[in-house]
């Protein structure tokens, strides 16, 4: 009590000396509280960001691999029985390659299963169907004829004609998620769009839509043959709801699947987007999409596993269509949703587990966009902790300078305090006393400081950070004619860069975009580029411990010149 | 070598016949009073440094309540060192000082100088940043005893005993004459009623009218309050005025 007493009539007497520790603890604690409001804040986004919200994983074929292991088999046993590309890459046992290693539908269960981590998972399938007479495709030239690249001969309506090179971007299991995938499927008139549940349904990689008539189908029995089309589709067709429409299988020969529309959607985003680069067949318009239930195409038999649209049991015979096969087959998409990012680590560590093969990888659109999108806010976190760490140096210097020439001036007051009879003890709780009084004061007024001038203080370094990283990656944009496939680069180096080579849009890093389906467009990374770096109880608490901390070291000075001190010195000490 | 006691009679008191110095061992010279003195000095010497040169050797002598004892001797003769064993600064190298048959050594030597004896300082050591009424209570709460009174009330007390009007209470330290700090020098001693006043050259800087009126103060404390008072002096007046006169040699190498 008497020391408490004692510190704070020592305090309130040396103002001057007071209210400049204040003043220099104030800035230190001000700029601490910056930093370390940053930090919880990037911490806090990093952390939250995905694991309050679901993250959706696929697995995806590693394809140059893939490729790779198939060429070197197709050049061992050359036996291939391509007949017209002699000097041209065996495409077909390269797509018989991917085809082999695609993932099934059990495969893909049986990692859902594996996965140790609540899971729930959805799935489309998509394949093509072409247009009957009566049901045609909404596009804007007569024909698809422009589109053919390659030589193959046919100009009949059915857009058979699909380049192969179309159908080599169309391998099963897109790599990065539904839009690399979507993409390759672009043979015939419509995309015949088969989706598991309504989660699915939500996801669909043409975008959201909203339902201007009827109601979307079911997935049970009773809904099979229930289909919804787009506004569009249904205008050029003057179709309604409760109609019947019949589309033609892809193979041509004559197997047609009559459909009932239960509703009309419309596409949130505008329908002009969907083109797939010159080669785009009309099915990639998103208003050729049919969106229908995966019982439907089982019932269909369009389904994969389903004999009719596998692989080489068709025999492609007289037909022009030399592709027709790979071209109708079903494209599967199927996509596990978890509770954060902490479960897709689990998860993707218990499929390795469960004897995913080395081919394949775990990827998350979700995530790898997330990561992508701190980098900012990640440059910003070192640059706190590197302003934290300069800050509470040379704060702890000052304060320790400050507080000996403090503790030498008042030597003789030691020795009178030691002299009538005060202990040390009580004499150096004293000084510390009084300076953590005063360092507190200061530590309030630097916090208050700080977390008025936090928020925008931070989001301005923030923004600096995103333009920067934005530079970074325009000038980067300019050098290569499109994104740079460079590890860091923003949003690149994820995607395969197969659909690339294709076209020559910029290639859009399909796996930075979950609805990246209208692949083809450079897509920027949304950057984080507001954080709520407020300073909450934490930030206050760890800065008390700071405060303390500092001063303790810095009143360590003062503690050990007044043990020193032998109380006869007073009578030396004779001003 | 030796250490020599010499009793003084004063013009006030008549009491103390003093035995003659012994040669050898310095011999307690008290027989007015029966009682065991409040302080007492048992063959005490100091070193500085262990086993360095003695600046006091196998020092004996009493301190009994109620008188004015004056050390005098010349520069050189350990006044200080004297000074500083009998307030508890320091401890002897060897010997013992006793307060009240308790060896200071072993005793808790805060608690004495905080207690028990109150130190008049030769240049005051008062807080100059503090006004005369805190340096006063300053010492009263550093002693932890309980007071009836309010402590301003003591100070102005406390003040008009040492014959300073209650307004200086609210001064500065430095605002004060050399014989206004020694006042409240002695008034801070005084604060915590000690059983032994210890004054460093209390007259030293002082004219002869304040000297004089600082000695009827320390008097008074000795006869009616029944204080011991120790007085290390070199002023031969003072010396007059004391009860008793405890004379140090130089020390012969």
């Amino acid at each position: 009590m008497f020391v408490l007493k004692n510190a704070w009539r020592s305090v309130t007497r040396n103002k001057g000396r007071n209210v400049l520790i204040v003043i220099i603890v104030a800035i230190i604690a001000a700029a601490a509280t910056i930093g370390l409001a940053i930090r919880g804040a990037a911490e806090t986004a990093r952390a939250d960001g995905l694991s309050s919200t679901s993250v959706t994983a696929t697995i995806g074929v590693d394809r140059e691999a893939m490729m790779s292991a198939a060429r070197q088999a197709a050049q061992s046993s050359d036996d291939s029985d391509s007949s017209d590309s002699s000097d041209q890459p065996d495409f077909k046992t390269m797509r018989d390659a991917l085809d082999q290693n695609a993932l099934t539908l059990a495969d893909y269960e049986k990692y859902a299963k594996a996965a140790g981590v609540e899971v729930s998972t959805y799935y489309t399938q998509t394949t093509s169907v072409n247009g009957t007479d009566a049901f045609q495709p909404v596009e804007s030239t007569t024909s698809n004829e422009a589109s053919g690249t390659s030589g193959s001969s046919d100009s009949s309506a059915s857009s058979d004609g699909q380049s192969a090179q179309g159908g080599q971007g169309g391998g099963p299991g897109g790599m990065g998620g539904q839009g690399g995938g979507m993409m390759g499927m672009d043979s015939g008139d419509f995309s015949l769009v088969g989706f598991s549940s309504d989660s699915a349904v939500a996801a669909a990689a043409n975008g959201s839509f909203t339902m201007s008539d009827g109601e979307v189908f079911g997935y049970d029995e009773s809904s099979e043959g229930d289909v919804i089309i787009s506004k569009a589709l249904a205008d050029f067709n003057g179709l309604a709801v409760g109609d019947k429409i019949t589309v033609a299988d892809l193979s041509g020969d004559d197997t047609t699947y009559e459909l009932t529309i239960v509703g009309i959607y419309k596409n949130s985003a505008s329908s002009n987007t969907g083109m797939n680069g010159p080669m785009g067949g009309t099915s990639s318009d998103p208003d050729n999409a049919i969106y229908t239930s995966v019982a439907t195409l089982e019932k269909l038999g369009l389904a994969s596993g389903s004999d009719s649209t596998d692989d080489d049991s068709t025999a492609s015979s007289d037909d022009s269509a030399t592709t027709q096969t790979s071209a109708s087959r079903t494209q599967l998409d199927f996509t596990y949703v978890l509770n954060g990012k902490d479960d897709y680590e689990t998860f993707a560590k218990n499929v390795e587990k469960a004897g995913l093969e080395d081919g394949y990888t775990v990827s998350s659109a979700d995530v790898e966009q997330y990561e992508s999108s701190l980098v900012p806010l990640d440059n910003l976190a070192k640059f706190a902790l590197t302003l934290l760490v300069i800050v509470l140096a040379v704060g702890a210097v000052v304060l320790i300078v400050i507080n000996l020439f403090n503790v030498r001036e008042r030597k003789y007051e030691v020795g009178v305090l030691t002299a009538i009879g005060i202990r040390k003890s009580k004499v150096a709780a004293q000084f510390v006393i009084e300076l953590l009084i005063v360092t507190m004061i200061g530590i309030a007024l630097g916090v208050a400081g700080g977390a008025a001038a936090s928020v925008p203080v931070s989001n301005q370094l923030l923004a600096q950070q995103v333009s920067s990283q934005q530079s970074e990656a325009t000038s980067r944009q300019a050098q290569f004619g499109r994104d740079a496939d460079m590890p860091g680069a923003p949003g690149g180096g994820s995607a395969d860069s197969s659909d690339a080579s294709g076209s020559g849009a910029p290639a859009a890093p399909g796996g930075a975009q979950p609805s990246g389906g209208r692949g083809g467009f450079s897509q920027a990374v949304d950057y984080v580029s507001e954080i709520d770096a407020t300073v909450d109880l934490k930030v206050v608490g760890q800065l008390a411990l700071i405060g303390l901390a500092l001063t303790l070291v810095s009143a360590l000075a003062g503690i050990v010149a007044i043990i020193r001190y032998e109380p006869l010195q007073i009578l030396a000490d004779r001003s | 070598m030796t250490t020599e006691t010499t009793t003084k009679t004063t013009t006030e008191t008549t009491t103390t016949a003093a035995p003659a110095a012994t040669a050898g061992t310095a011999q307690a010279s008290d027989t007015t009073q029966g009682d065991r003195p409040v302080l007492a000095m048992d063959h005490v010497s100091y070193a500085y440094t262990k086993g360095g040169k003695q600046v006091v050797k196998d020092l004996s002598h009493d301190f009994h309540a109620g008188r004015v004892i004056a050390i005098v001797g010349p520069s050189g003769a350990g006044k200080t060192t004297v000074l500083s064993l009998l307030s508890g600064l320091t401890s002897p190298t060897a010997g013992r000082v006793l307060y009240n048959g308790n060896d200071l050594a072993k005793a808790d030597r805060y608690r004495f100088r905080s207690h028990d004896i109150g130190v008049i300082f030769q240049s005051f050591n008062l807080l100059p940043s503090l006004t005369v009424e805190e340096n006063i209570t300053l010492s009263m709460e550093a002693s932890g005893k309980p007071f009836g009174k309010p402590k301003h009330e003591l100070v102005v007390d406390l003040l008009a005993k040492v014959r300073l009007p209650a307004e200086y209470a609210n001064e500065r330290i430095l605002h004060l004459s050399g014989g206004e700090q020694q006042r409240v020098a002695i008034a801070r001693a005084l604060g915590y009623d000690p059983d032994i006043v210890l004054a460093d050259e209390p007259t030293g800087n002082l004219d002869m009218a304040t000297q004089d009126d600082i000695m009827a103060i320390f008097r008074s404390l000795a006869h009616e309050e029944g204080k011991c008072v120790i007085i290390v002096t070199h002023s031969p007046a003072v010396a007059d005025q004391s009860d008793e006169v405890f004379q140090l040699k130089p020390l012969r190498r």
